[in-house]
């Protein structure tokens, strides 16, 4: 009878399933998908904001003088240095410290705590204060710094060290993102293997590099990739901070679309690279999946 | 090989639990001992002590004469075979096997030579491009204890290796490990709470509670002659039965122990050492298979019949002796029938019982008549 019935029910279930995802998804459909479709519509005009309208379709034009413009380039090549400087180093630094949290027996979450403040403040603030303590003849890390000795830095007004500064600040606002997830990522790892590693002879350093690394691999690549795609994504800090300067030093892909849209006012350019942006997140997006599934 | 000795070994926590109490044992060269005791007795943590895992609070360890208190794990040159087996689940069979050979810094090649021979021996040549994931309990089981002999150590740890095996691969595990033992001639300590591995396995066995070593000795020493109420309770099952009694003064200037409503003579070869007994109370230790039906020539006790298991090539009868509220259970023949309620008269086969004392829980020293069972 049940084998007669379950059918019926299965596909009730998934009716009434449906029914209640309905308003959710009209929601999201309205704030995600109707936008990106726009962007893309936008992207084939010659669409600015002098011109708002959609009534000359030039094809991939849009997409070509992207491509073959040399501040989408500079942007690009900015961008990557920027996601790899700021992504190792994060790693590298919460590695360390996830790994010395693990052998701390007693006050862990205060570490905790200490961890999570940065990542509570809003990216807008964040580089507010840095602004502020960075700032070259106002600032008190120079006064600090004057303290030994050391010459006033121009930290944000020099194209060499404006790069920097903003992966310093924000290594400083994002490796507890890494420490926490690679904390919870550790103390989920058997604790067996280490024993038998330690009965066989293993010392720390090989214990680490046979037996920590390739059980934590899949916690690692998930890691990577999430900030990954969040540091490309990279804008408010820019904004804030160095507005893509001094020059173009510190033009990520972010804010050069921002500047397109709204200072040159070329919407349908604007659209293309944000567009191009898209494709990449996405593409990183799937590798995450994959990962994660590999793990599962 | 491996001469391996506990001076007085003690592991104590900071909240002021002594796990393992002045722990005295000398394991021969070449010998198969088991550490017996119920859970959180001790024994594992005198392994862990002995492998260099945990740190040894007070005593001494000697490996072959040396003093290895402070040595890492690496330099004393055991393996140890875990409970879960921890192998690791992201190498194959083969690198787990040679995994501490590499750590060594052995060739390549020798590696694998070794690794290749390991698991004939084993018979896991099959599985070893394959992940732990993959393989059954019995063949994680067999990995584990290839990772051990790989190595070629001077002896083997094993914290309770087959107890996570079913019922009839621990009994298939249990002889190939006391072949392996017999080939290798291994010095190996094999930690275990089930009392009929350490029956058959041990060559001897240290008996463990509370921390302490309570009795060490060849199993059918032990069996015969429980040191304390706890071993002979703990040992076989059914275990010996223990029951109050006293002893008293009878006809002719003999003993007797009267144990509820019944007095059973003492046999003459244990007047003199039973002679402290008497008129005191003390616990009466018989084992089941020194009670049996149909046997005149015995001193008989009745017992009222309240379950009769029938397990195969015997029968177990449990009942309570006459004037006790304690429980008895006899190991009779195949034949035997009754119903619960049924009062049955078994002769007891005084040679064989044992007094304990009930304060301290020691049994009385008597003397060792031998292994000379009544014949049926």
């Amino acid at each position: 009878m049940s084998a007669l019935f379950a059918p019926t029910l299965a596909a009730r279930d998934r009716r009434f399933g449906y029914a209640m995802a309905a308003p959710a998804i009209v929601v999201l459909a309205a704030i995600i998908l109707a936008p990106v479709a726009l962007a893309l519509a936008t992207s084939l005009f010659d669409y600015t904001l002098m011109n708002m309208t959609f009534d000359r379709f030039i094809g991939f034009d849009n997409f070509v003088a992207a491509l073959s413009s040399s501040e989408f380039a500079n942007s690009m090549v900015v961008t990557t240095l920027f996601v790899i400087a700021v992504v190792a180093l994060e790693f590298v630094i919460g590695f360390i410290v996830a790994l010395m949290l693990t052998t701390v027996k007693r006050g862990k979450n205060i570490y905790y705590l200490i961890l999570l403040i940065p990542l509570l403040i809003n990216p807008v603030v964040v580089g507010l204060i840095w602004r502020m303590l960075l700032h070259p003849t106002l600032g008190i890390v120079n006064w600090l710094l004057g303290g030994i000795g050391v010459p006033d830095i121009d930290w944000l007004g020099h194209p060499g060290t404006a790069f920097w500064t903003v992966v310093l600040v924000d290594i400083w606002h994002q490796v507890s993102f890494m420490a926490v997830l690679l904390t919870a990522g550790l103390s989920a790892l058997p604790t067996e293997p280490y024993e038998a590693a330690r009965a066989e002879g293993a010392g720390t350093l090989q214990t680490f590099w046979y037996i920590t690394l390739p059980l934590m691999k899949p916690v690692i690549a998930v890691t990577l990739l999430i900030r990954l795609i969040f540091a490309i994504k990279t804008y408010d800090l820019i904004y804030i901070m160095t507005r893509g300067g001094p020059g173009d030093a510190t033009d990520l892909i972010s804010y050069y679309i921002y500047r397109s849209a709204f200072a040159r006012l070329n919407l349908g350019e604007a659209a293309a690279m944000a567009i191009l942006l898209m494709v990449i997140v996405i593409v990183l997006t799937l590798a995450l999946f994959r990962t994660m599934r590999a793990r599962g | 090989m491996a001469h391996i000795v506990l001076d007085k070994v003690t592991k104590s926590y900071a909240g002021g639990v002594t796990a393992v109490d002045a722990v005295d044992l000398e394991i021969r060269d070449g010998e198969l001992m088991v550490l017996l005791g119920p859970s959180g007795c001790g024994k594992s943590t005198t392994l862990r002590m002995i492998a260099g895992l945990e740190t040894i609070s007070s005593g001494d360890l000697y490996i072959d004469g040396e003093r290895v208190n402070e040595k890492d794990p690496r330099d004393r040159d055991l393996a140890i075979v875990f409970q879960n087996y921890a192998l690791y689940p992201h190498m194959n069979v083969a690198r787990n096997l040679g995994f501490g050979l590499k750590l060594r810094r052995v060739p390549p090649a020798e590696i694998e030579r070794r690794v290749q021979e390991t698991a004939r021996m084993l018979g896991i040549e099959a599985l070893l491009k394959r992940r732990p994931a993959q393989l059954s309990g019995g063949q994680r089981q067999r990995v584990a204890l290839g990772r051990a002999l790989v190595r070629q150590p001077r002896g083997f740890l094993l914290d309770e290796p087959l107890s996570n095996l079913d019922a009839q691969l621990r009994t298939t595990m249990r002889l190939e490990l006391i072949k392996l033992h017999r080939q290798l001639g291994a010095t190996i300590i094999h930690v275990t709470h089930d009392q009929l591995e350490a029956m058959t396995m041990g060559e001897r066995i240290c008996i463990m509670d509370g921390g302490k070593v309570v009795q060490v000795g060849p199993p059918a020493d032990v069996y015969r002659n429980p040191a304390s109420l706890f071993v002979a309770g703990f040992l076989a099952s059914p275990p010996m039965n223990l029951l109050p009694a006293a002893v008293v003064g009878s006809d002719g200037g003999g003993l007797a122990v009267r144990v509820g409503a019944t007095t059973l003579p003492l046999p003459e070869e244990y007047l003199q050492a039973y002679a402290g007994c008497r008129d005191r109370s003390v616990v009466l230790g018989v084992r089941p298979e020194d009670l049996h039906e149909a046997a005149p020539a015995l001193p008989q006790i009745t017992v009222a019949a309240n379950a009769v298991e029938m397990v195969g090539p015997e029968v177990i009868l449990v009942g309570t002796p006459e004037g006790l509220e304690t429980e008895a259970s006899a190991r009779l023949s195949r034949a035997f029938r009754a119903e619960p309620g049924d009062r049955i008269s078994l002769g007891v086969d005084m040679r064989q019982i044992h007094l304990f004392d009930p304060a301290t829980g020691l049994a009385v020293p008597r003397p060792d008549l031998g292994f000379e069972p009544h014949r049926r």
